[in-house]
């Protein structure tokens, strides 16, 4: 009869070297808007060490003529794609939130997406506002 | 910030088809998008290739919903805009690992929820 045993060998230790770190992962964050907020937007997330932004124009799809009963027939959007290190993401996110909720009209979600690879030293350094000396 | 229960669809269709997108995802629960206009670059050769002519202005839909229902609106684009109708459309899904901004009775009501500034 076959027996099910617990191994009782030590969990093997892998030794982690000085100056060794692993890089920042870094994120896709999207961030919908109004149009006439897109850069109120990409203003504040820019103080997030964010170095690159697109700014897409979008419409937003919801039916407009329950829109328009509710005198809000601008449909017009903005997608604001930012690349984020991760450590600044969520002080990113919750600050969004905030003027989500508190900006007159400036009514929005955002969501990230993580970046799995990316090439180039410098392109990484650019995207993730590292100095040169900084990686790990 | 809400725990990461959503993924994000990514819909890439034909100029003019993203009202047909949104009616293939809204059958399964999906509340809202959002409709950016693009502009496809196909491989000519690959086009004489297979002999499908690739219309160059397109629309990318994207649809923020519950992990719960992401399959069963892709599957429903699939068959309403897939490649082999005139929408000529992709569709994919990403994984979100958080969002801000949905209302709290976006978040309960049913299974599937979306972009809630729409």
């Amino acid at each position: 009869m076959a027996r099910i045993t617990k191994s009782k060998a030590a969990p093997t230790r892998i030794k982690k070297r000085e100056g060794m770190a692993a890089p920042d992962k870094a994120m896709l964050m999207f961030t919908v808007v109004n149009r006439s907020k897109a850069d109120f937007y990409a203003d504040i997330i820019q103080g997030f060490e964010v170095n690159m932004q697109l700014i897409l124009h979008a419409q937003g799809t919801a039916g407009t003529e329950v829109l328009s009963l509710l005198g809000l027939n601008d449909s017009d959007r903005a997608v604001i794609i930012s690349v984020i290190r991760r450590d600044r993401a969520d002080e990113a996110m919750s600050t969004l939130e905030e003027k989500f909720r508190t900006v007159k009209g400036g009514k929005g979600i955002a969501y990230t997406v993580p970046m799995t690879s990316t090439i180039g030293v410098a392109i990484y350094q650019f995207l993730c506002n590292k100095t040169p000396g900084g990686i790990g | 910030m809400s725990a990461t229960k959503f993924e994000v669809i990514f819909c890439i269709v034909n100029s003019g088809f993203s009202d047909e997108v949104m009616d293939a995802a809204r059958r399964f629960g999906a509340k809202g998008g959002t409709v950016i206009r693009a502009r496809g670059t196909a491989n000519p050769e690959a086009e004489s290739l297979f002999g499908i002519a690739i219309q160059p202005e397109k629309e990318i839909v994207m649809i923020l919903v519950n992990k719960k229902i992401k399959n069963d609106i892709l599957h429903s684009l699939y068959s309403a805009v897939g490649l082999n109708t005139p929408g000529q459309g992709i569709a994919f899904s990403m994984p979100v690992e958080s969002v801000v901004g949905l209302t709290v009775t976006d978040e309960i009501k049913a299974e599937g929820t979306a972009d809630s500034e729409n």
